[in-house]
């Protein structure tokens, strides 16, 4: 195994990586504030909201992801009449799947951070004067993202890995690069390196978010 | 003159009566010390004092504004203006764990009354140094004591400027040698004769600092008076014998 083999393959999957990366930011970025947004549907007053926020999150988190990306990129198109319209970029559909899945894991996350928040600190709240909006936005929500970070870091983790599945909308990514070297020079090291480049990742991605627990540790 | 009046408060939580009828006065620079056995409803109306608690009939009135008339509560905004006279403490300091203990005291005055940066600042130090927890303005509650965390609370409280401070079972939840620290606090807003309600169980306290005790039992107050009267001289036996098991 020469230096010049492992360069000659590394090339592409740090290319195929940069996708990864690419899908990797553009969820997380929105999907954690939509998933805050579905929270607050859930908990909102209004019924049929509350209702649909539920029941958006229930089949999300219900069906499978690879399922959904199916559906949006190949499906879609298919609708008789709007069909047409619904023809996207792999890579956008792709992004819209994954925001549109994790926003519901998210907003799980943040439901259980809003539950265990103790009812004192509502009360507390309320008898120093505290309107709704500033109870929520000064005491209650930095106290629900302190106890949503582990979890918000294992969700991350998670979607580190699941950007693979943009391989199965043939989109070249890190995986696809690996194993289109696999099976051209038939040799099992290309899956090692596409391994080793998704550990450097994910440890980075858990230095960050230890880095943020300490930084929101209030002791 | 009575700052507060509360006329025939009644609640339930289902068919149970927590509340029957309540009737009582506090006035100005009272101290009262309400006791009695638990479940008997103390602190279900302390909290309703402060609209924690919806109650299902009867008035308060305090300082001349009506909380809730007969069963019906003020609009909103008067329930605001009523209630912030009153300061409250709870057996769990319910302090905010994100904010030091400067923030903690400084955030509600700042964001209610928009009080200016320096004056909080200087405000919370004076109070800060009242409770003996000067040193500790940048600390965060998990790093504090018990006795240190309600000492923060009751400074917290008085940030507000309130004319009467509610104090929930406030050394309930403490470690039996931290309770003096807290309770020697609110012996010393008692000497600057600060309006007090307090439910407690520190007998002690409501006997020495105290000028007036309520004895609820039931939903109901079975009986109030002086310390001297209701402690050395209970007219029930359900206050006899609730003294005698306290004061074992």
């Amino acid at each position: 195994m020469s230096l010049d083999y492992f360069t000659s393959i590394l090339k592409p999957m740090l290319q195929g990586s940069q996708m990864t990366i690419l899908l990797f930011f553009i969820s997380i970025v929105l999907s954690i504030p939509l998933g805050f947004l579905l929270t607050l549907a859930v908990n909102s007053r209004f019924k049929p909201l509350s209702w649909l926020a539920q029941a958006y999150i229930y089949i999300m988190r219900g069906t499978p992801l690879l399922l959904q990306l199916l559906i949006i990129c190949f499906g879609l198109p298919m609708i008789p009449g709007i069909g047409q319209y619904l023809v996207l970029d792999r890579f956008t559909a792709a992004c819209i799947g994954f925001i549109l899945n994790y926003a519901a894991y998210f907003a799980e996350i943040f439901r259980g951070g809003l539950l265990a928040i103790d009812k004192g600190q509502y009360e507390a709240a309320q008898v120093l004067g505290l309107n709704k909006f500033q109870t929520t936005t000064r005491i209650i929500l930095p106290q629900m993202f302190r106890i949503a970070i582990p979890a918000l870091a294992n969700e991350s983790v998670t979607l580190v890995k699941d950007t693979a599945l943009l391989y199965a909308v043939a989109v070249p990514e890190l995986l696809h690069y690996a194993e289109t070297a696999v099976n051209r020079d038939f040799t099992i090291f290309p899956f090692f390196v596409a391994g080793a480049i998704y550990l450097i990742m994910t440890l980075v991605l858990t230095l960050i978010f230890k880095w943020i627990e300490r930084r929101f540790t209030f002791e | 003159m009575a700052i507060i009046e509360v006329s025939k408060l009644k609640k339930s939580f289902g068919n149970l009566d927590v509340l029957k009828q309540i009737t009582f006065d506090v006035n100005k620079n009272d101290v009262v010390a309400v006791i009695g056995p638990s479940g008997s409803g103390k602190s279900t109306m302390l909290r309703s004092l402060v609209h924690l608690e919806k109650i299902d009939g009867g008035s308060i009135m305090v300082a001349g504004d009506n909380l809730v008339k007969n069963g019906v509560y003020s609009k909103p905004q008067e329930i605001r203006r009523v209630t912030s006279r009153m300061g409250m403490v709870f057996q769990h300091f319910n302090l905010f764990p994100h904010l030091t203990v400067k923030d903690n005291l400084e955030m509600a005055p700042r964001l209610v009354k928009k009080e200016s940066a320096k004056e909080l600042s200087s405000r919370s130090m004076v109070l800060l140094e009242k409770v003996g927890l000067a040193d500790k303005a940048s600390a965060y509650p998990a790093n504090l004591s018990g006795g240190q965390k309600q000492r923060v609370a009751i400074a917290r409280a008085l940030m507000m400027n309130p004319d009467i401070m509610l104090f929930d079972e406030p050394t309930s939840a403490l470690d039996p040698e931290l309770t003096g620290e807290v309770l020697q606090v609110m012996k010393d807003l008692a000497e600057e004769h600060m309006t007090m309600i307090v439910v407690t169980h520190e007998m002690g306290f409501a006997r020495e600092v105290a000028n007036r005790v309520l004895f609820m039992d039931n939903g109901e107050i079975l009986e109030s008076g002086t310390p001297q009267e209701l402690f050395d001289h209970p007219k029930f036996d359900r206050t006899k014998v609730f003294l005698k098991r306290s004061l074992k």
